[in-house]
């Protein structure tokens, strides 16, 4: 029986951003607009959903009299980016022995 | 990147691939911090050599210099911090050894108000050994490892040499452990950022 691929997961932008703060111990907005060369709209829209699911912290404050804005995965955004690749993985395998 | 685009299994995976390489391979490390410390390093030394040869007089040990730089040396790296736009788990490895280091610095200067000299140093060229050693170990920096063997040997060697030579390979690990590094961070730092 296979598990079934988290939803909030499973799109292409927030996986992109859980895997680019999977990796770090905290990055800012302007940094993963850079990797994922997303929009900014589109970016604030899919962290504020990311932020809603418990799976990212995100910290707005001023650096250089700017607003900033910091994210970084949680406990939860971990365990949960855990199971989703450990599910990818067995898709991919029962589609290899097929 | 559009957002709602659904990914086959196999594109996940290579996503995900991506991402943590793009993040892992970022740095931003101008490598003036090493520089300063080993400049001033270097001047400390050399200075405390000629004293104790006594070809200048000094009113107090060099190496209270070094006060004062650390304060100037902790401003830059303040300023280089807010300029970084991705705490790695690298970097504050890093942090973690460089301050452990600094600290075995401290805890080993106070056998001067015991009246020891010069052990301490052989003692300091080691804890810079392993410090350098782990830094290149975290950061697959392959010079980083090698200038710990070299350190190693450095401190070996000062054993043999408990008198005010021992300053001068205190030199030769400043300029291992900091000034080549520095300058090698900063041309990856110009290349990276500035494309020179």
């Amino acid at each position: 029986m296979f598990k079934e691929l988290d939803p909030i997961l499973h799109s292409q932008l927030r996986l992109a951003i859980m895997s680019l703060l999977i990796s770090v111990k905290e990055a800012e907005f302007t940094f993963i607009k850079e990797k994922t060369n997303a929009t900014a709209g589109n970016l604030s829209v899919q962290v504020q959903k990311l932020k809603e699911a418990g799976y990212i912290d995100v910290t707005k404050e001023f650096k250089d009299n700017y607003p900033n804005t910091t994210c970084h995965i949680t406990q939860q955004g971990i365990k949960a980016f855990e199971e989703y690749v450990k599910a990818l993985q067995e898709y991919l395998k029962v589609g290899q022995s097929r | 990147m559009q957002q709602e685009e659904q990914l086959s299994g196999e594109e996940s995976l290579n996503l995900i691939n991506r991402m943590i390489q793009e993040a892992k391979g970022y740095s931003y490390e101008t490598g003036l911090a090493a520089i300063i410390y080993g400049f001033t390093a270097i001047v400390c030394s050399g200075l405390s050599f000629l004293r104790e040869k006594e070809i200048i007089q000094f009113p107090f040990h060099p190496f209270y210099l070094m006060v004062p730089v650390f304060f100037i040396q902790s401003w830059v790296q303040y300023r280089e911090e807010k300029k970084k736009l991705a705490k790695t788990f690298t970097d504050e490895a890093i942090d973690y050894i460089w301050i452990g280091f600094f600290l075995c610095v401290l805890a080993a200067l106070c056998a001067g108000f015991a009246g020891i000299h010069y052990i301490q140093i052989s003692f300091i060229i080691i804890v810079a050994a392993l410090a350098a050693f782990l830094t290149g170990m975290v950061s697959k920096m392959r010079y980083m490892i090698v200038s710990g063997f070299i350190c190693w040997a450095l401190g070996i060697i000062s054993f043999f040499v408990l008198n005010p030579y021992i300053y001068l390979l205190l030199t030769a690990v400043a300029i291992v452990i900091y000034v080549v590094p520095g300058f090698l961070l900063n041309a990856y730092f110009k290349k990276q950022h500035h494309g020179r």
